[in-house]
């Protein structure tokens, strides 16, 4: 019931702002709704007994194999967790940095938050797809409605993009529900107990990891992803950089590495080689861009790279380090779009040409965005570390090569973020006039980056709910030929 | 039986009240005469009844068709009085052709001898020609009149051409004798191959299938709206109706099988390529039109005839595709008049403009409808999309289906440039006038398809 309710508060709060309209308090109940929403989310941790829980089962279309499952396990609550934690962040962006009409906006946010909790605690692939699906649409038309320039020719684009991923992973759905025993089901334990035959997952792998690759996004399937992280409201780019992109790592593992593992093990060398170009050509690409938004917006895609690379390493450390990663990725976008958000709001443009020397005029913006730079490069103590330090291992024991090109990646994260910084704030002090960071911008960041070192010197806290699960998924791959 | 006697005398009836001149009355008694059909058909429902000498026979899958059909005929007589209201004459004989053309829709579900489909086709084809010239000082009205008299006779000379061949080969009209004879004799024959090929050549006119459709845009906007209504939903019904009774008997014999598999590739590709480029919305959706009969017959392709049980499934889903399909193109219609009238006349895809800052509710169903053509999930269209996907896997068609998922990538394009439309301000100020029963229409073609969707056991 609880779970149902996950995606019910979100929902009806979403409901209510869009038939009352109330302009003024908009944000208020919307921030109270994900507050609600996280605190349930920490009492379903605190009451995680570590084993898979089921929820809600209720037969739909049952001659389909159709069934609406809710239920989570470690790497799902994991999720949850993010998805709980980082949305009152990206409603509470809308006090500082208003887009629109706060009824609408919130609305579609929160409609996007309840089909996102939809997607983590979905048990059957076909609810899963729905939902996958359902947390475009709030998306499509929040990046309609109030991005930037040419706004509508990219959110088409943006919008095709994945929905061409969405229809392949539809098809893949379809054709593996129609593999199991009759009467067919489209559970994911129904799925994983297929033994499906080597020549059909070696296709079957690319028609899902399509969608995904292209949610994430990874190397030749991102040409979406820096002009929509532009373009869109901040709120949209957070949502989209920090939680939605953690539904296409999700879905590689509860999809790939459960219902085509064989067809997983045989890709993972062209997936992890991609992943890692792709890295390295992000970083390289951040390095030369003039706008601070796109430039967080590669240094997102980089991060993706290697985060998809050592996933598919099959080793406790790589799949871990993962995990733990999408939290500290998250935290850090949301982070990191605020900033540009609030200089932006100061400077009139993301342009760096804008920027430069504003150290002097807001030396407690400059300290708060020190330390989400010292997370950004993955400076020990902060959360990030301990997530790069294990994909490093993971892709370590891979093979030399590979954890030769992590290094290289942690050196090109240090130079685009320094290098950011430094046009940002350090410099010849500028003849603008702009304001230090207030007291609710502090009460934004303060937070995040506490969580930032907290999570970072206690990772057992994270790196335990996701043992068991990682565990249980090596096991299975040790039992494949 | 009685249902169709019901509906002819309807139309009759119809016709006569238009002597007296007072064209208020017409909508309500044909509603009525229809409700009273849908009566008559449920009362029937579990009883399969052989009619004329065993030429028809009324069975679950014509009686849901048939209801169907009847049922968008209702939502578009009640879009009929705001529709006419500017009419002086000739309003009588509208609904009168538009009630026996019905009663060919319902001789198409029904049909077990090939005499009957002939028939049907012809009943429903003939009013359709005189229906699509309606608006007699339009010229674009006479011209989708004359074309698609010209086109369609020339198919129909194709169909009975092929059943000429057919009845040669075995001797009878029984579509029962053509299944024994496929299943007995194989499907090596020249013969049959012929005729199986001109029959469904003329089915396949009759959908609009490629290369058969030329005929379909300048129809559809030529023909007053709400005739193009009637024949984008009640006509496209039967028209799959009466092939999937075809095709349930033959199956896919030999080089049938590959000319289906031309039809749907090439059905799909045109109708969404071109459907891309349009701004006129009723060309859009004549080619949107075509690119769902593909779909529709990619499901007809997978059926394998006379084995037990699957051709249920498949006519399960064509008779939930069209329906929903027909609901979403009646409420799209009746707000495409709206929108026209708000515009002068125009009919450009961006005379949605403005829909959503002045009628929010309005541009919420259209949302709701054209989500539905898409095909995203929660609405009907989306389950009946994919059903035809399932039905396409588990017949082994799997690159013809993967062509198709493409084609449904095209398709949402184009829908949502008109969905993105709704939510453009305007440039000058548009008053939208709704009369209440047109926004009841919608909000109930809207409201359908998203419980269809989420309940797709309901049909």
């Amino acid at each position: 019931m609880e779970l149902l309710a996950l995606v019910l508060i979100p929902f009806i709060a979403a409901m209510l702002l869009l038939a009352f309209r109330p302009a003024a308090m908009a944000r208020g109940i919307a921030l109270v709704s994900t507050l609600l929403s996280f605190a349930l989310v920490l009492w379903l941790w605190y009451s995680w007994n570590g084993s898979m829980v089921i929820g809600v089962s209720h037969d739909w279309v049952p001659a389909w194999g159709m069934r609406f499952v809710l239920g989570y396990g470690g790497i799902g609550l994991l999720m949850l967790i993010l998805t709980g934690l980082l949305f009152p962040f990206i409603i509470g962006t809308g006090y500082k940095q208003p887009v629109g009409d706060p009824s609408l906006v919130n609305a579609l946010l929160l409609f996007c938050q309840s089909a996102l909790f939809g997607v983590f605690l979905a048990q059957n692939a076909f609810l899963f797809y729905v939902f996958f699906e359902l947390s475009l649409i709030p998306i499509f038309f929040l990046l309609m409605f109030w991005g930037g320039a040419h706004k509508r020719s990219i959110t088409i684009r943006f919008f095709l993009y994945t929905l061409l991923g969405g229809l392949a992973l539809l098809f893949s759905v379809a054709y593996v529900t129609l593999q199991t025993p009759v009467p067919h089901s489209a559970d994911f334990t129904a799925l994983a107990a297929l033994d499906l035959p080597m020549n059909v997952q070696v296709w079957l792998f690319w028609t899902m990891f399509l969608a995904f690759a292209i949610k994430m996004p990874i190397f030749p399937f991102h040409s979406w992803q820096p002009e929509t992280y532009t373009m869109a409201p901040t709120q949209g780019t957070m949502v989209l950089s920090a939680v939605m992109g953690k539904m296409g790592l999700y879905g590689i593992v509860v999809f790939l590495f459960t219902i085509v593992p064989e067809g997983a093990l045989h890709w993972s060398s062209w997936v992890i080689g991609i992943s890692l170009f792709g890295a390295l050509y992000a970083a390289v690409i951040a390095f030369r861009q003039n706008d601070f938004k796109r430039m967080i917006a590669y240094s997102s895609m980089s991060h993706f790279g290697l985060m998809c690379a050592a996933l598919f390493t099959w080793n406790a450390y790589g799949i871990s380090g993962t995990l733990y990663q999408t939290l500290a990725h998250g935290v850090l976008m949301v982070c990191l779009f605020y900033i540009v958000g609030a200089v932006a709001q100061r400077t009139g443009s993301t342009d760096f040409a804008g920027m430069g020397g504003l150290k002097t005029k807001m030396p407690r913006m400059a300290l708060l965005f020190m330390f989400v730079t010292a997370n950004a490069i993955a400076l020990p103590l902060t959360q990030s570390f301990v997530g790069e330090w294990l994909m490093y291992n993971g892709l370590w024991q891979w093979n030399n090569w590979t954890a030769f090109a992590g290094v290289a990646l942690i050196v090109l994260g240090a130079i685009y973020m320094l290098y950011a910084y430094q046009r940002v704030m350090l410099g010849p002090d500028r003849a603008i006039d702009v304001t230090d960071a207030d007291d609710e911008e502090h009460f934004f960041l303060v937070p995040l980056i506490a969580i930032t070192l907290l999570v970072g010197i206690f990772p057992n806290v994270i790196l335990h709910v996701v043992d068991g699960p990682v565990q249980q998924l090596l096991n299975s791959f040790t039992s494949l030929p | 039986m009685s249902a169709l006697i019901l509906i002819s005398v309807l139309a009759v009836l119809v016709l006569y009240l238009g002597l007296f001149g007072n064209k208020s009355w017409l909508a309500p008694i044909g509603v009525l005469g229809l409700l009273g059909a849908i009566a008559l058909f449920a009362s029937g429902w579990h009883i399969d009844h052989h009619l004329m000498g065993g030429m028809v026979k009324f069975d679950r899958f014509s009686i849901g068709f048939n209801i169907a059909m009847v049922a968008i005929t209702v939502l578009i007589f009640l879009f009929g009085p705001d529709y006419y209201a500017r009419a002086k004459d000739n309003v009588a004989e509208q609904y009168a052709l538009m009630l026996f053309s019905l009663v060919g829709g319902f001789l198409l579900s029904s049909y077990t001898n090939l005499l009957m489909l002939f028939l049907g086709i012809e009943v429903l084809s003939i009013p359709l020609y005189i229906l699509a010239g309606a608006k007699k000082n339009s010229l674009r009205s006479n011209e989708a009149s004359f074309k698609y008299f010209l086109l369609g006779s020339f198919s129909t000379a194709f169909l009975l051409m092929g059943i000429a061949l057919l009845y040669g080969l075995t001797g009878s009209f029984e579509l029962t004798v053509l299944g024994e004879h496929i299943a007995n004799a194989g499907s090596s024959d020249m013969l049959l191959n012929f005729g199986l090929f001109f029959t469904v050549t003329g089915l396949a006119f009759k959908m609009g299938a490629v290369p058969f459709h030329f005929w379909k845009p300048d129809v559809y906007q030529g023909a007053p709206t709400l005739v193009t209504i009637f024949m984008a939903t009640v006509v496209m019904m039967a028209a799959t109706a009466g092939f999937f009774r075809l095709i349930d008997v033959t199956g896919m014999p030999g080089m049938l099988a590959q000319i289906m598999v031309l039809l749907v590739l090439a059905t799909l590709l045109v109708g969404n390529v071109i459907a891309l480029r349009q701004t006129n919305f009723k060309r859009l959706m004549a080619y949107s039109s075509i690119a769902h009969s593909g779909f529709l017959l990619l499901a007809l392709l997978t059926d394998e005839g006379l084995v037990e049980g699957h051709g249920t499934a498949v006519g399960r889903t064509l008779l939930y595709y069209t329906f929903t399909y027909s609901l979403a193109t009646t409420g799209l219609f009746i707000l495409f008049t709206i929108a026209k009238r708000a515009n002068n006349g125009a009919e450009h895809n961006d005379i949605f403009r403005g829909l959503f800052a002045a009628k929010p509710w309005l541009a919420l169903c259209a949302l709701a409808m054209l989500l539905s053509l898409a095909g995203i999930p929660l609405t009907a269209g989306f389950i009946a999309k994919y059903q035809v996907f399932l039905l396409a896997i588990g017949a082994g068609w799997l690159k013809v289906m993967g062509f198709g998922v493409l084609m449904a990538l095209l398709g949402i394009y184009y829908y949502f440039m008109v969905v993105r439309e709704l939510f453009v301000r305007p440039d000058q100020p548009v008053t939208f006038v709704v009369s209440p029963l047109n926004w009841l229409v919608v909000s109930v073609c809207a409201v359908a398809v998203l419980v269809l969707g989420v309940w797709p056991s309901l049909i």
